[in-house]
């Protein structure tokens, strides 16, 4: 063990690695994937308060409206949207024998299809955290 | 004079676990893959219900909840998106602890703290949507605040 | 082709003026000249080669001392490649600067590096294709151990390899004959053949940076030739060495191992390859 604590502290620093697409989108993949999974635990606590009253529900839910909540769930979508479309593409990398020719020009068509539905949605969120 | 006490070629440090001959890995990756296509269905569907239809956010309140887990359909989507992505947000947390927690101890620690979260949320989260009561009464037989206008119906 | 012709054409690649009578008359060109004094000169420049040191023994109390950056200015031509300013350092202003290199032709694998944030044989980059106005940054390969400046331990790598059996395994008799093998079946590993085991990919890879066990795209790759050789009975044994919790349901397919690779192998397509075998359990 001893050994192995010194060999790993000589790897040195050094700079960012420049991967390209590939490794890009994976480090958004994790990242996102972190993040719904920490909502995830805290959705189905503040969800789980319906058994215990109606109120208790009801009181938290509406300290949720506000702004920075708002664009909190905005962004939550925005998440959920991309690691959704992403692991579709990851998913036919791994199952379609064109996949890793193609993954690249999959990559545009998940941020395309992810621009073509947060534009909607962000429109109808957004009006309904700003406009009351 | 003694000579040098030199280390034997290919005595290195860097050992592999044993491999413990299961299948155990690949049946997670696979399953990782099955439910997150049926994960994207699930959870666009809830997204676009919640938070697209009717009033959006601001229709979000007990009676909402009430009246969506009224109907069997919405109980078993819901349910299956807690199982489902509580144990693929699981798995994919043990891979990242996995990637980058050195020393064994704190994996162990992490791991357990995971697992522990995973039984709580889903037990919880399941014991919620069975023993759920749209038109919850109090003590006295009334009503509770906050319950859904369609229970005094 | 006349030499006037050929010196045209020559001086029109490395974009310069060339007058009526042929002779060139670039920015650089007019350096040379001007320096050594006769037309038709050779065009050079200056780059800054920024290197990645490290030496251990650096340290006075012998704990190990972090690696730092050290710039080194080279005169360079525009035939000449990485390796080439690396070895013009080595020979005419630091000897003590240490890396690996064999052939110097892109077959022995030893001069893998990270040159401007990428896995690439030195030996193969030419210094004017990656941008020689800025300094160019040369680091080890990420992921195994230093052990002086370009120089790492490659031991890791090697045990990986060792452990996939790159060797024809058979059972029965020795043939007398040769053992055939048609095109379509040869043409099934084809691609994994050419790897020569330079460790860019491996040490591409991300899950390998952080988790020093997984088997990495080359000992994959490697597996990969004899799993889907007709003439290896080995596939079954390898294919368990990989399904391994260290083996290819690591693979997070970041392609880094594919743009990395020097002899333009398809490893994420490899990887793909060995993971359906595993999962129909066909080879």
């Amino acid at each position: 063990m001893a050994t192995e604590t010194r060999t790993r502290s000589v790897v040195p620093k050094g700079t960012l690695y420049r991967g390209r697409e590939g490794m890009w989108s994976w480090v958004a993949h994790r990242i996102t994937g972190l993040l719904i999974f920490v909502f995830l635990l805290v959705h189905v606590l503040d969800t789980s308060l319906v058994r215990v009253a109606p109120e208790a529900y009801n009181v938290v839910i509406e300290t949720y409206k506000n702004p920075v909540v708002g664009l909190g769930e905005a962004g939550l979508v925005g998440a959920v949207l991309f690691h959704a479309f992403n692991g579709i593409r990851v998913m036919l990398v791994d199952f379609w024998s064109g996949g890793p020719k193609y993954h690249r020009q999959m990559l545009w068509a998940v941020g395309a299809l992810w621009v073509l539905l947060m534009v909607p949605f962000l429109v109808r969120h957004l009006s309904h955290v700003f406009g009351g | 004079m003694a000579a040098p006490l030199l280390e034997a070629p290919r005595s290195t440090p860097y050992r592999r676990s044993t491999s413990r001959r299961s299948n155990y890995e690949m049946y997670s990756w696979l399953f990782m893959r099955l439910s997150g296509a049926v994960l994207a269905v699930l959870v666009i569907g809830h997204l676009f219900v919640n938070l697209m239809v009717g009033d959006g956010i601001n229709g979000l309140d007990f009676g909402f909840v009430a009246g969506k887990w009224a109907s069997p359909f919405w109980q078993v989507w819901d349910l299956a998106m807690l199982w489902l992505a509580m144990i693929h947000g699981s798995n994919g947390v043990r891979t990242i602890i996995n990637d980058y927690t050195q020393r064994d101890t704190t994996r162990m620690v992490l791991k357990t703290l995971l697992a522990v979260a995973l039984v709580f949320t889903v037990v919880l989260g399941t014991l919620v949507i069975f023993t759920f009561e749209p038109c919850p009464v109090g003590p006295d037989g009334a009503l509770l605040t906050g319950a859904p206008s369609f229970c005094a119906g | 082709m006349s030499s006037t012709a050929r010196e045209k054409s020559a001086a029109k690649r490395n974009g310069e003026h060339v007058d009526e009578n042929g002779h060139a008359h670039g920015k650089a060109g007019e350096e040379a000249s001007s320096e050594n004094g006769e037309l038709g000169a050779i065009p050079s420049f200056d780059v800054v080669m920024r290197i990645r040191r490290y030496n251990a023994e650096d340290a006075e109390d012998g704990t190990p001392v972090e690696a730092r950056w050290e710039d080194f200015t080279v005169t360079l031509h525009g035939t000449d490649r990485v390796l080439d300013a690396l070895h013009k350092i080595k020979w005419e202003q630091d000897g003590s600067l240490s890396f690996r290199r064999s052939c110097a032709h892109g077959v022995c694998g030893s001069d893998a590096m990270r040159i401007n944030g990428v896995n690439r044989l030195a030996c193969k980059v030419l210094v004017k294709d990656i941008n020689p106005d800025k300094p160019i940054t040369v680091e080890p390969i990420k992921g195994l151990p230093v052990e002086k400046d370009l120089v790492v331990d490659m031991e890791p790598f090697f045990q990986s390899y060792r452990e996939v059996m790159p060797f024809l395994i058979t059972s029965g008799h020795q043939p007398t004959r040769e053992r055939k093998q048609s095109q379509e079946e040869r043409e099934r590993f084809d691609d994994t053949t050419k790897c020569i085991l330079c460790a860019a990919c491996t040490s591409s890879c991300p899950v390998f940076w952080t988790d020093g066990q997984y088997f990495g795209p080359a000992a994959i790759v490697n597996a990969h030739r004899f799993i889907f050789d007709s003439r290896d009975e080995g596939a079954d044994v390898r294919l368990e060495v990989l399904n391994d919790r260290e083996g290819v349901w690591r693979c997070r397919t970041t392609f880094n191992c594919s743009e990395a690779c020097p002899r333009g192998i398809q490893v994420t397509k490899a990887i793909h390859e060995v993971k359906r075998a595993l999962l129909t359990r066909t080879v």
